[in-house]
């Protein structure tokens, strides 16, 4: 056997993604952390998010030894953050904005700890990411010893699985196998504990191999092979004749599986109009006609109408949350629902069904598009009807106003980006205005914490973006309370000249908490009130070196300033101090149906039919 | 939909630390206690059986399967129905035993067919097998003599005839070999 020594020859092909033939480097010694650095190279990774440490060192050291033998563009890129959560974010937009699966590299203890929010939101989303810790050397785990933390015990309950690696030989499996955890099945987030001695240990690289998961691996394959069988398929499109008024509740499945266009065809071929949750805006183009965009809580009041209105609702990867059935029982009260998701668990979780297939997003949509070849119904009187709706309600607000309105800027923006931009955003008014007010022609472009609605994703998620789409226009449209959570991550779009465009839409406070208080509350800012805060932004940016920073207060700079702003060459900041007392809308209180929608002051509320009480256009509510 | 049911359920996961930590926080997290439980290995020595007990609203029980079944080291999950399952457990139980009392406590073990394991100055150690309301009326019944001490194990499980709950290619071929013996 030979064993030459460590470091990865630079001759070799890296990036060998067929595993089928003998890997150019099986047979090598070399250490745990260079093994875990040719086991990133075969996976394709190329940017690595991190923070060094102590107790991770080693696998640094690993990263610059690599990058040193390999030419320039087989190099993988280490970009370093202000803190771990920045770095786990961005591994997250580099997921979520092309579906391969995110790295973050943290050391233990701090590292580790830091690292939960993002892991966390991960998991909760679906989106595929491995976070790499380093962790006080085996002999040591369990003494309290300097920077550990119960690292396995901590992820256990928030990652979708956990290694402590404790087996220096099992490294390479065990490596290869969380990126196939990661982005298998349901997709989520995988952490890979690696005591600092199992690190250094040096073994023979093998190449090839994973781990074994008798049960997962099953599931996994099964789901693989799933077949639309007929009665299923008849069952469907039974239900799909006998509606008159069907809709597409379409959510961040149809983007995990890559079923965006899938999607778009099953909907055009069969007429069915869509909307979307928050995490499947793009699933399908929102410029297109059948598209009825964002339903729930802050969806388009066209969108829960219809909702309303419908007679078949056919769910796709999505889950009936509750900023979307916050009333279970009143949700789509006239329809019939079928169901098509990854996961068992999520079929009749919250919602009874009629029909539901446990499948991928993007095969089942594939096989039931093909199953009702034959299928012929006319639904254009609902299409009218939805589009009479969306003529009817479609968005509005105060444009009379004096004060810069935070919809206005995102309608300007809009313009100018015609939905071809990537956007992420941070939590609260400002993520709902993106939401509604911004088009998205293509998936995996609206980059959102959707479920943990963690304020401070936007701008790490956006460089995460920039770095995997590099030619791409990449904008984190901030609120200035979300902002500041991560705000030390404005340094790095400096340090390595990442060319995002940060718009902060500031109402100086949490907005989206003052709404709350306003509503329910009567008034009290307890905690969300920033305005005599003298925190001067522009002066933040331009103390990180941002030769584009600028601030505006006036309505008639809007255009002009946005405009230069999406066309700067470098990162970009852009503040828009707006209205503080605007209201998102329309809104669907906490727990209650669509049927107490409140439209606001500028949304058009559908006129009370006979069985309608409640669902003005203030509902009662103030 | 939310009446509240005992359930006795047994899960084989890779046997890996970790994976009793992922299995009861799904209870855990719901707010369910787990009652009783068990772990050990399989004949299989790279596969456990977990068998725990709790009582909860069976919409939850459902969803807690349904997780349990997402759990990336779990392998196979059941949720036994009313005699579906033949299980048992044990108790080892500590009772003060005067010389007056000897004789009653050696008749009640009989009867219970429980064994006397250890014979002190004052006291003896039983071992009862049984389900769990043969182990609950045999407490009962030597708590007049004046319990020092119980250890109980958790249940352990198995299908009635020949239904099987294994794994693997070498264990469908025992579960093969079983439907043979049997039929």
């Amino acid at each position: 056997m030979s064993k030459s020594k460590s470091a990865p020859a630079s001759h070799l092909g890296v990036a060998t993604a067929d595993t089928a033939a003998k890997h150019p480097l099986a047979g090598t010694t070399m250490s745990g952390s260079d093994m875990i650095m040719q086991v990133l190279a075969d996976e394709g990774v190329e940017v690595l998010f991190g923070y060094s440490g102590g107790a991770i060192l080693p696998t640094y050291d690993a990263v610059f030894r690599y990058n040193a033998a390999h030419p320039a563009d087989q190099e993988i890129r280490l970009i370093v953050p202000a803190s771990e959560q920045g770095s786990g974010f961005m591994a997250a937009g580099y997921a979520r904005s092309t579906g391969k699966v995110g790295v973050s590299m943290v050391t233990s203890g701090p590292g580790a700890t830091n690292s939960v929010t993002p892991v966390r939101d991960c998991q909760a989303d679906s989106i595929p990411m491995i976070l790499l810790c380093g962790q006080v050397p085996r002999a040591a785990i369990g003494t309290d010893a300097f920077q550990e933390a119960p690292v396995f015990n901590i992820f256990a309950s928030c990652a979708k699985h956990v290694f402590l690696v404790t087996d220096e030989t099992k490294i390479e499996e065990t490596m290869r196998s969380a990126f196939e955890l990661a982005r298998s099945g349901r997709p989520g987030p995988v952490v890979v504990d690696l005591p600092k001695d199992v690190q250094i240990a040096e073994g023979t690289f093998k190449g090839t191999g994973l781990l074994e998961f008798r049960g997962y691996d099953e599931r996994v394959e099964a789901m693989a092979d799933q077949k639309l069988d007929e009665k299923r398929a008849a069952a469907f499109f039974e239900l799909l004749s006998k509606s008159a008024r069907p809709l597409i509740y379409a959510g961040g499945g149809v983007i995990n599986s890559d079923g965006a266009q899938e999607l778009r065809h099953f909907a055009e071929r069969f007429g069915v109009p869509v909307v979307t949750t928050l995490m499947g805006i793009g699933a399908v183009d929102t410029t297109q006609d059948l598209s009825l965009r964002m339903l729930g809580m802050h969806g388009m009041a066209y969108a829960n109408y219809s909702v309303e209105d419908c007679d078949f609702l056919i769910a796709i990867g999505s889950r009936f949350d509750d900023r979307v059935a916050g009333q279970v029982n009143e949700f789509a009260p006239n329809a019939r629902i079928a169901h098509l998701d990854i996961d068992a668990s999520e079929i009749s979780k919250v919602k009874a069904v009629d029909w539901s297939w446990v499948c991928d997003a993007k095969r089942g949509l594939a096989q039931l598009t093909k199953s009702g070849a034959k299928f012929k119904k006319d639904f254009s009187k609902w299409q009218d009807h939805a589009r009479e709706l969306k003529k009817k309600h479609a968005l509005n607000y105060n444009r009379g106003a004096k004060m810069i309105q935070a919809e206005f800027v995102l309608e300007q923006l809009n313009e100018i980006t015609k939905g071809e931009a990537i956007v992420a955003t941070g939590v609260g008014q400002h993520q709902m205005w993106a939401a509604q007010y911004l088009d998205f022609v293509n998936p995996r472009t609206f980059l959102t914490s959707g479920s943990m609605g963690t304020m401070g994703f936007g701008l790490p998620a956006a460089i995460g973006a920039q770095l995997a789409n590099p030619g791409k226009l990449v904008i984190d449209v901030d609120g200035d309370g979300s902002i500041r959570m991560n705000l030390g991550e404005l340094e790095t779009l400096t340090n390595y000249g990442i060319p995002v465009k940060v718009l902060l839409i500031n109402n100086l406070g949490d907005g989206m908490v003052r709404q709350w208080q306003d509503l329910f509350y009567e008034n009290r800012y307890s905690g969300t009130d920033k305005t005599l805060h003298k925190k001067d932004f522009v002066k933040a940016c331009e103390a990180d070196g941002f030769e584009f920073s600028r601030r505006i207060s006036k309505a008639d700079e809007v255009r002009a300033a946005l405009e230069e702003f999406v066309t700067f060459e470098g990162p970009a900041f852009l503040e828009v101090m707006v209205d503080l007392h605007e209201h998102v809308y329309p809104m669907v209180g906490p727990g209650a149906g669509y049927k107490q929608m409140i439209t606001g002051p500028y949304i058009p509320a559908r006129d009370l039919g006979k069985d309608d009480k409640g669902g003005g256009s203030t509902g009662g509510m103030f | 939909m939310s009446k509240k049911h005992r359930h006795t359920i047994s899960i084989l996961v890779q046997n890996e630390f970790g994976v009793l930590a992922r299995v009861s926080g799904l209870f855990s997290g719901r707010g369910f206690n787990i009652e009783s439980l068990s772990v050990a290995e399989t004949i299989d020595p790279t596969v456990s059986r977990i068998t725990l007990t709790t009582t909860g609203d069976d919409a939850v029980l459902e969803q807690i399967n349904k997780q349990l079944n997402k759990v990336v080291s779990v392998i196979k999950v059941v949720d036994f129905r009313d005699a579906e399952a033949v299980d048992r457990e044990l108790a080892l139980i500590k009772v003060k035993a005067n010389p007056e009392a000897r004789g009653e406590i050696m008749n009640i073990a009989d009867i219970f067919r429980a064994k006397i394991v250890d014979v002190g100055p004052t006291a003896y150690i039983i071992e009862v097998t049984g389900g769990e309301e043969k182990v609950y009326a045999m407490v009962e019944l030597l708590r007049p003599f004046g319990i020092l001490e119980i250890a109980r194990t958790g249940k352990a499980a198995l299908f009635r005839g020949s239904r099987l709950l294994t794994v693997g290619p070498a264990e469908a071929d025992r579960e093969k070999r079983a439907k043979e013996h049997l039929s």
